[in-house]
């Protein structure tokens, strides 16, 4: 039994609730033998009372847990803190009858003894004394804390000052004598790879390639698109010229009459459009307009020969208007039964 | 000329060991600490690699070495054997055996067991500390600074520390091990998992408490690695005390610390 120690408590067993009660202490007396064999429970009516088992189960928890959140404060050297919960579970032990209590009793004892080995190791190694407070004000220091005048400035953590960035490399760079540390190996330049560089090429490469022969379908498609439009008119006046020909090689001194040879009795947009095409003939110098004894205009083609000859004289001009009515009146009037020049569609190529 | 690490103790296999790994030089050939079996094994061993290959294996072994020091997590000699030896494990004791040499002699580090019963091993600097701040100009790592600090708390009360009085102590240096912090991330993480890992610390659960508290003690590695002389030394000048003033501190820094002091570094000898 560890009554009559002092300060040094260290593992404090754990039977019985008195035997490590004593901590310099004068040794209590009463209740404590009486506790020692808590086995053999009472069974009287008094003992059996459970609000006032609750009641002392209930002051054991607040014992253990005011030893549990107070443990800064009752480690600290200056104060009795801790014999006082003892003494208080000493008293609160006289009552203890039932086995729940008792545990509670053992669980408060555990607490309060870890404590008192703590306090105990305190004491020991702490001939030299050392203060983690003080150790953090010097620390402080070395990181280089600025401490602002204004005490306002309380977001910075609370308290005043501030660290500046490299706070803890000073401490690092301090202290590294202490560590004989391996420096940590690393390649000097590290190891470099040879890939990115050839995708590069290829994928400008492959750009290049679609670009240009998109731009050969190009130029194809329009040139066909641009004959399209100027074949299709020198076609048609070639074959108007043909017509014009071949009906003057069928009888040439027989004059063709203008009119006859461009309207189309069928349709005036085709009559139109021969006069548009008739009228690329004379401008090349390939067909001649000219009037006949009766003032109406006549048309034959220009002989090889006199070509030239045709294109160096003065030029006149003649301006042709049609409508519709004016076409219908031409068609009664010349009695013009059927076109000359056959639409370009029905004709077999 | 080369000094023949402590090395030497490490190499028998699964026999137990008389030094914990620490500072015993010895001769390369007298096996006075090696027990019998392996060696004539390794000679048998011997006679069927080829030199070439034995090189071979020697200079992995180091790269390997080099490679997991940069994390600063141990080696495990089991590691070891299965990705580096794998079929030469039966010459393994004197591929070590080279391999401590050529780091000593080429990258000036030096192999030690921190744990004989786990076969861990670690590299330490070899070299001397040269007197004031390191001549290589490179930024200091701030968790090294941490490490000190607690290190320091632990060595100065006693070797055990319970939790509170670390974190406590951090608060105070503006470094909460409940927010993010800017140079450390999380600092719970790094105090009870990173530096656990690398055996620095030993973070260890205290019995009986609700809730649950653990306390701090040194690890392996820092028992190797750090010197506590030289903290006396640092403490000394931060207090602006005499060293020789915590008395206790100083008797156990030099009792324990005598094997594995550098020659002529510190003044308190």
């Amino acid at each position: 039994m560890n009554r009559a120690r002092g300060g040094g408590d260290e593992e404090a067993p754990r039977q019985n609730g008195s035997a490590a009660r004593r901590r310099g202490d004068p040794p209590l007396s009463d209740g404590d033998d009486a506790g020692s064999d808590f086995g053999s429970a009472d069974l009287q009516d008094t003992d059996n009372d459970p609000s006032l088992r609750r009641e002392i189960r209930s002051k054991y928890r607040d014992l253990i847990s005011s030893v549990q959140q107070n443990r800064e404060d009752m480690l600290s050297p200056t104060n009795n803190r801790l014999t006082e919960v003892l003494e208080e579970a000493n008293k609160l032990f006289k009552d203890v009858k039932q086995a729940r209590e008792a545990a509670l009793d053992a669980q408060l004892l555990v607490v309060a003894t870890d404590l008192g080995k703590e306090k105990a190791t305190q004491l020991f190694s702490d001939g030299a004394a050392f203060d983690p407070a003080a150790f953090a004000e010097h620390l402080l220091s070395i990181m280089g804390i600025n401490r602002l005048e204004d005490a306002e400035d309380e977001q910075q953590n609370g308290s005043d000052g501030y660290l500046p960035q490299d706070a803890w490399q000073r401490v690092a760079r301090k202290t590294e004598c202490c560590f004989k540390a391996a420096p940590s190996f690393h390649y000097m330049f590290g190891s470099f790879h040879a890939e990115p560089p050839p995708p590069k090429q290829r994928i400008e490469r492959q750009r290049k390639a679609p670009s240009k022969e998109a731009k050969r379908i190009m130029p194809t498609q329009l040139k066909k698109m641009d004959e399209s439009h100027q074949e299709a008119t020198e076609k048609e006046v070639e074959r108007i010229l043909g017509y014009l020909k071949s009906y003057y090689q069928d009888d040439p001194t027989s004059p063709i009459s203008y009119y006859e040879f461009v309207i189309d009795p069928n349709s005036f947009s085709r009559t139109v459009e021969n006069i548009f095409h008739t009228s690329f003939l004379i401008r090349d110098g390939l067909a001649r307009m000219y009037l006949d004894d009766d003032k109406l205009p006549c048309i034959a083609p220009v002989e090889e020969g006199e070509v030239e000859a045709g294109i160096s004289s003065n030029r006149k001009q003649f301006i042709l208007t049609i409508s519709k009515k004016t076409w219908r009146e031409l068609i009664d009037a010349l009695d013009i039964k059927d076109t000359m020049i056959q639409p370009p569609n029905t004709q077999n190529e | 000329m080369a000094n023949r690490k402590r090395l030497s103790n490490t190499q028998s296999s699964s026999q137990a060991r008389k030094h914990p790994g620490s500072s015993m030089t010895q001769e390369d050939d007298d096996d006075v600490t090696f027990t019998q079996p392996s060696t004539s094994q390794v000679q048998r061993g011997l006679e069927k690699v080829t030199e070439a290959q034995v090189e071979q294996k020697t200079a992995e072994v180091v790269q390997y070495f080099l490679v997991k020091e940069q994390k600063k997590v141990p080696v495990r000699r089991a590691d070891l054997v299965k990705h580096v030896l794998k079929e030469h494990r039966n010459i393994y004791p004197e591929i070590l055996k080279r391999a401590a040499r050529t780091l000593d002699q080429v990258f000036g580090l030096k192999l030690v067991e921190i744990d004989p019963k786990n076969h861990l091993y670690i590299l330490i600097n070899n070299l001397e500390p040269s007197d004031g701040a390191s001549p290589i100009n490179c930024p200091a790592d701030p968790k090294r600074g941490l490490l000190f600090v607690i290190l320091s708390v632990i060595f100065m009360k006693g070797g055990v520390v319970r939790e509170n009085v670390i974190w406590n102590l951090l608060k105070k240096l503006r470094v909460d091990p409940g927010e993010k912090h800017e140079d450390f991330g999380d600092v719970k993480k790094v105090v009870t998992d990173e530096f656990v890992r690398q055996r620095y610390l030993e973070f260890v659960r205290i019995p009986h408490t609700e809730p649950v508290e653990h306390e701090l003690r040194w690890g392996q590695r820092a028992e190797k690695e750090v010197s506590k002389t030289k903290i006396l030394d640092v403490m000394g000048e931060l207090h602006e005390r005499d060293p020789q003033s915590w008395s206790q501190q100083y008797r156990e820094a030099h009792s324990s610390q005598n094997s594995t002091q550098q020659p002529g570094s510190s003044s308190q000898r």
